[in-house]
């Protein structure tokens, strides 16, 4: 039995999800054990969209022809992450978001970025040194499952989102993207948000807090200012990952400015995709049942000082 | 006095050659023949800063962001707004207020505003800069904590946003403003405040590099003001230039402020 850690064992006990394999099939005895390559091969079986053909959705660092002995599932594969990882005897790592800070995500930093002021010989980059040494002398495997996992009907980081917020129950005609809540303020929305999301200071609000929510759009990851005025408008709260600050969040103070009572909360790009990873765990599961499945939270990467 | 003769005087008194083929710094509502009574300078023109420029009497605003929530000011990939788009128009309008935006020729001058404006805001003096324009500032030894505390007691930001250990011990600031964030991974910079950033998908500046540098016990952190806070300080030191060379109407900066708040 995979280990299970509190939080996520009181999660799919909230859920309900009981139908998810605790008990995992022990592999046959001189079974050759499943590398990450094929893996990744069940997976675009699997998945039911096409491949497409530039695709963020590759290996990261490590070999895919590495016996993988444990999955983990993360938003953000940061060393952090990795550490938990290789703590719990897993050895792949599945990430929605990059590893190497950017989206060409190259395990060393581009040309000209990260010099110094000073006119000494520019020191190897201790950060991307350090990951890269961690990956290296833990025989870790990091793929990335962004691009094809969010093309899914429904999208899995708005299920993710919506049933960390216990309100799988209240979408309207299905959507996990669109939710019929019982009234609420706002203020007591977002607070809602920042605990069931365990966030630290990566929430952010427009609007006005006593307005009364009873409508909510989900768009996880990053939202641009058409979505925003496509969606606002049939809704009374968008809940995004993030948005350019001079696009969406100017145009939700004009509309609050205006008297009309709506919201828009932002979570922050990577707490946005947390959940939607541990949804990609419970997918994973059936497919890959020859070794344990774990999603390990990014968390929140931003705090706030105290007032 | 017609928003055709403000906006020569500050291409004349600029410092630096005007660029025709910037889409930024143009005209965003009315045109140059629009009278105008008097000038305000803010981040954003939001619907909240027009309404109180015009009760103050001020029917030019010099904005150096967006007023139609998209860089190019355009209106088409926003018209189908059913909220506030044509209400926003529709007060222009009615108010004959004219917007022309100065943001390239703003970053471009020199010195540069916003960094002086922020610079000035969070208590950045002259004597802590390693060279005049670096913006690099050598501080005090303090921890990322207390440097983000007072940072946050400074410019009033409700939902300042901090990255890395609190504890890590600091001194080497990089100021950015805006959307331009200073390399987070130069080797002699410990903390960078700045403006907004993407947080994922970028070039290369991602939080993440502070949360494994943190991880890795090196000290580095980030602190994002918010693109509206990072900017809106310098749009004083605007005021008081564009005032120098306007002195028939008045000119001052009416604050669009912070759009967000962050729950308890």
């Amino acid at each position: 039995m995979p280990r299970i850690s509190r939080r996520e064992f009181v999660w799919r006990g909230a859920a309900g999800a009981v139908a998810a394999p605790f008990v995992l099939d022990p592999a046959p005895l001189g079974a050759a054990a499943v590398t990450a390559q094929e893996i990744v091969d069940r997976i675009r079986n699997a998945v039911g969209v096409d491949w497409k053909a530039s695709t963020v959705d590759t290996f990261k660092a490590g070999e895919p022809s590495t016996p993988v002995t444990g999955v983990v599932t993360t938003s953000l594969a940061t060393i952090d992450v990795l550490r938990r990882a290789v703590k719990a005897g897993a050895n792949m790592v599945i990430t929605s978001g990059p590893t190497f800070y950017s989206r060409a995500d190259t395990p060393a930093p581009p040309a000209g970025r990260g010099q110094s002021a000073s006119p000494q010989t520019r020191p190897g980059d201790p950060v991307f040194a350090g990951k890269n040494e961690f990956i290296k002398a833990n025989n870790l495997v990091v793929w990335r499952f962004s691009d094809h996992w969010q093309l899914r009907t429904p999208n899995p980081f708005a299920q993710g989102l919506t049933d960390a917020l216990g309100w799988s129950g209240y979408r309207s005609s299905g959507d996990p993207a669109r939710l019929m809540v019982p009234p609420l303020t706002l203020d007591a929305l977002a607070a809602r948000v920042k605990r069931s999301l365990d966030a630290r200071g990566g929430v952010r609000v427009v609007g006005s807090p006593q307005t009364r929510v009873r409508s909510i759009a989900m768009l996880p990851g990053t939202v641009a200012i058409q979505q925003a005025v496509a969606v606002l408008p049939g809704v009374d709260v968008i809940v995004a990952g993030e948005i350019r600050e001079w696009e969406s969040s100017e145009y939700a103070r004009d509309v609050v400015n205006a008297g009309i009572g709506k919201g828009l909360i932002l979570v922050g790009r990577s707490l946005s995709e947390d959940a939607g990873m541990r949804v990609c765990a419970e997918w994973l599961r059936p497919i890959v049942r020859d070794v344990p499945i774990r999603w390990m939270p990014a968390g929140d990467p931003y705090w706030r000082p105290a007032t | 006095m017609i928003a055709a003769d403000v906006v020569e005087r500050m291409k004349k008194n600029l410092g630096v050659a005007w660029r025709e083929a910037s889409f930024r710094d143009t005209f965003k509502s009315g045109g140059p023949d629009t009278p105008v009574t008097g000038i305000a300078t803010t981040v954003f023109a939001s619907f909240d800063v027009i309404q109180r420029a015009v009760a103050a009497g001020l029917n030019m605003i010099v904005p150096h962001e967006v007023t139609f929530w998209n860089d190019r000011d355009d209106q088409t990939l926003v018209s189908g707004d059913t909220l506030v788009f044509e209400q926003k128009r529709r007060f222009l309008a009615a108010h004959n207020v004219v917007i022309f935006r100065m943001h390239d020729h703003m970053h471009d001058q020199r010195p540069d505003f916003t960094y002086i404006g922020s610079a000035r805001e969070l208590g950045l003096e002259a004597k802590y800069e390693t060279a005049t324009g670096s913006h690099r500032f050598t501080v005090p030894e303090t921890t990322l904590g207390a440097l983000a505390a007072g940072v946050q007691k400074r410019v009033g930001a409700r939902a300042l946003r901090v990255v890395g250990d609190p504890n890590a011990r600091v001194s080497r600031i990089q100021l950015g403003v805006g959307y331009a964030t200073p390399p987070v991974n130069a080797p002699d910079i410990d903390v960078m405040i700045s403006g907004e950033q993407q947080e994922v998908d970028g070039f290369l500046d991602s939080p993440e590099y502070v949360l494994d540098a943190a991880a890795l016990g090196i000290p580095k952190g980030w602190i994002m003001l918010g693109h509206a806070v990072s900017e809106e300080a310098g749009m004083l030191e605007m005021a008081q230039w564009i005032k120098g060379f306007v002195p028939e109407v008045p000119v001052q900066l009416v604050k669009a402020g912070e759009p967000f708040w962050a729950p308890k």
